[in-house]
């Protein structure tokens, strides 16, 4: 009888499929309850915010879609501040994703130092935000900064950078290429998983470095690069220490970009609620960016296991 | 391989959208002995085991002078503890609202004269003009009424000032000895500035350096000292709607952007902020605005000679932008009486004579301890007139009693840049700060009304 009980209850061994389930589960647990606690509920507290005219102290009103309406058919600011992030985006992005490709291939080789060289690329992007923020101030500075000494010794006269509403917009861009060592670490671990049959393969077939680029790096990295575009895409609409250690919105609204906004809104002017829908404007822009390249990526990214 | 394994392609979708998700919804100074008050004996000790709570702003090197007067409090007041938090001067201003979102506000928080409007509004800071008025001994009309008035709502009393400073001219001996110039005189003119500023300005020295490198600016203490001498105005008493348009306003705004584009003797913004530390503190302005509490920084950096001269008068007269700093008692104190025992003698004379008239931090904002500043360290050789100033042509700067003074603050300074940079003209700044600016203030207006 009992040999009959134990044999009713042991346990059937776990697949390695539940096993790796399992172990899955434990790894993201903590994170997940983590982030429930202590940002899903302000999440969608700030969706029930974005509704009303909350301080952020006392007063509450519902306003339903008040502060909607006032954000995309009144404030210009509004606009001026999406524009200003759209256009950061795009030269961040685009920028900052093909300077990490380049110098991730060039970390790639095969030379004696590059492990050093990894390093001090890599260094930057782990480096307090405020303080190179400082730095780059003296960097741009249009006198005695690095940038416009750099441009003298080739004979171009360097604009103003910061206090310039036509450069300083362009400069936040140049500054935001101080990042790239983090894209690059994961760019180089993607280069570095690309088999090497294949450039032999390659070769055999009479192709060339670039063909060997284009038709081999390319193809075996996209889901790589595609992770960096994404990530990339989000951080750089997510821009505000630098704006808000190097120009505050300046000159005039030349680098007023979209969480500055919030920033200003939410902290400094009491408007809790016109922040919040603020936040939900932008993560709705920043969903649908997030899907076009979801879509757009079924013509450009190439997974081995798909047999593509 | 097993089906539900990840594949590198999954792994990096799911990594993506994992991290995609997380940061959207993100998106989403000299030692002296610490007084006793003027009826501080008189007043009840505090209850045993009282403990105070404060949000300061002090730098390091003042906090010993805090720590001074409250060793000094709590032997008169035997059982009193201190917990105090120190800001940066530049967080305090976000902490304090996040304190008061999640009911931790300590006891007593210092509040800047521009959030002491909004401050009071949202209940962040209580009423004390039933104490003041009860406590015949705290002699509140001793501090000057322009300094009160930005701590009152609806006739009442909130925060206490502590200090109070008008902007008069500062101006760099040194460089005026080398060009054989008379120092201004008492009674000059914003024609004789002019002139002095031509004779003072040549390469990497301009004869008006702005203040804290702002020539063109419309913030509160300024504002109203780059329009009240041509009798323009800033904004009206209401504080609905801006007068920048008026001819006065308009003239002085013109003739403040020649300076920098016509005659030459002021930096742009480009130019001052190539000196990192200020064309003030490297000697290379020859005049500049300087307000009160702007002093100490000079007296301990700058390595040359200076001193202090009225606001020129101009055509309509003298007139110039005051502003301060005070405390309040906050909602969530639990012990608001032994905060405002704490604060009668805090802010009594005596206690402002120590804290910041003798250290030489600031002007107080009570007439009777100002004489502990002019004759501290921290004082320039005719800092008397500060206090001519205050007594005879300064005003409290506006904005400060609409809930959009921020915001307002910022529209303004967004067009004075765009002014100072040579890219926008007075007349397009002005059209732009009353086109973006009212709607702000109207708002602000009606929420003001619909609590009242």
């Amino acid at each position: 009888m009992l040999q009959t009980i134990m044999t009713r209850t042991r346990r059937k061994p776990l697949t390695l499929a539940q096993r790796e389930e399992r172990d899955f589960y434990l790894f993201i647990g903590l994170w997940l309850i983590g982030f429930i606690l202590f940002s899903g509920g302000p999440i969608l507290a700030s969706l029930f915010f974005s509704f009303t005219n909350w301080t952020g102290l006392t007063s509450m009103e519902w306003i339903g879609l008040g502060n909607f309406k006032e954000l995309l058919f009144e404030d210009k600011l509004f606009w001026t501040a999406t524009r200003n992030t759209f256009f950061y985006s795009f030269g961040a992005v685009t920028l900052g994703t093909m300077g990490a490709l380049f110098v991730a291939i060039l970390m790639n080789q095969n030379l004696p130092g590059t492990t050093l060289l990894r390093v001090i690329y890599y260094l930057p992007s782990i480096a307090s935000g405020v303080a190179i923020s400082i730095l780059w101030i003296w960097l741009f500075n249009p006198q005695s900064g690095l940038v416009n000494y750099a441009l003298s010794l080739i004979g171009i006269e360097g604009p103003l950078w910061l206090a310039s509403p036509t450069w300083a917009l362009p400069a936040l861009v140049i500054k935001s290429l101080w990042g790239i060592g983090a894209n690059m670490i994961i760019l180089l671990a993607g280069l570095q998983a690309i088999p090497h049959s294949l450039y032999e393969a390659a070769k055999i077939d009479g192709a060339n470095q670039a063909q060997e680029f284009r038709h081999v790096t390319l193809p075996m990295l996209s889901p790589v690069l595609f992770f960096v575009l994404i990530i990339s895409t989000i951080n750089s609409f997510q821009i505000l220490t630098d704006v808000l250690v190097m120009t505050q919105g300046g000159p005039g609204t030349s680098t007023y970009v979209y969480v500055y906004m919030i920033y200003q809104n939410a902290f400094q002017y009491l408007k809790m609620g016109y922040a919040s829908a603020l936040a939900w404007i932008l993560f709705i822009i920043i969903l649908g960016l997030t899907l076009l390249q979801l879509w757009g990526s079924s013509k450009w990214v190439y997974y081995e296991d798909e047999g593509r | 391989m097993q089906s539900n394994q990840l594949s590198r392609r999954r792994f990096l979708q799911l990594s993506g959208m994992g991290a995609a998700s997380v940061v959207l919804l993100a998106a989403c100074q000299a030692p002296a002995a610490a007084p006793a008050a003027e009826g501080g004996e008189a007043a009840a000790p505090s209850a045993e085991g009282v403990t105070l709570t404060f949000g300061h702003h002090w730098d390091a090197a003042f906090q010993p002078r805090q720590a001074e007067f409250d060793a000094g409090y709590a032997e008169r007041h035997p059982g009193t503890k201190f917990e105090i938090t120190y800001n940066t001067w530049a967080e305090h201003n976000q902490i304090v609202p996040t304190w008061a979102a999640a009911g931790t506000l300590p006891d007593i928080i210092y509040v800047h004269g521009r959030y002491a409007y909004p401050w009071s509004f949202e209940g962040i800071v209580i009423p004390t003009q039933d104490y003041v008025e009860n406590d015949a001994e705290f002699d509140v009309d001793g501090i000057w009424e322009e300094s009160r008035r930005l701590y009152m709502l609806d006739g009442k009393q909130y925060g206490i000032p502590y200090d109070h400073g008008p902007i008069i001219m500062g101006y760099n001996k040194d460089l005026f000895d080398a060009e054989g110039l008379a120092y201004p005189a008492e009674d000059w003119t914003w024609d004789d500035f002019l002139e002095l500023a031509k004779k003072l300005t040549k390469e990497n020295q301009w004869g008006y350096g702005g203040y804290y490198n702002t020539v063109v600016g419309l913030g509160n203490e300024q504002g109203i000292s780059l329009v009240g001498p041509w009798g323009g105005e800033v904004i009206d008493e209401t504080e609905t709607k801006i007068l920048l348009d008026s001819p006065e306003s308009t003239a002085a705004l013109q003739w403040w952007s020649d300076l920098i584009h016509v005659h030459n003797v002021a930096p742009t913004p480009a130019m001052s902020t190539a000196v990192p530390a200020g064309i003030r503190l490297t000697g290379q302005a020859a005049m500049f605005a300087l307000a009160s509490w702007g002093t100490p920084e000079l007296i301990q950096n700058a390595a040359f000679q200076w001193d202090v001269a009225p606001w020129p008068k101009g055509p309509a007269g003298s007139k110039a932008g005051a502003f301060g700093s005070g405390f309040g008692i906050t909602r969530d104190s639990k012990q608001p009486d032994a905060a405002w025992d704490y604060m009668r003698e805090y802010l009594s004379k005596e206690g402002m004579e120590f804290m910041w008239g003798s250290s030489g931090r600031g002007s107080p904002s009570r007439q009777a301890a100002y004489d502990s500043w002019l004759n501290s360290e921290g004082a320039p050789e005719h800092a008397k007139f500060y206090l001519d100033a205050l007594n005879n042509y300064a005003v409290t700067g506006r904005p400060y009693n609409t809930l959009a003074g921020g915001e307002i603050l910022d529209i303004f300074n967004r067009h004075t840049d765009l002014v100072q940079a040579g890219e926008m003209s007075v007349e397009e700044a002005i059209a732009g700060i009353i086109a973006e600016g009212t709607p702000v203030l109207e708002e602000a207006a009606a929420k003001k009304g619909q609590s009242s």
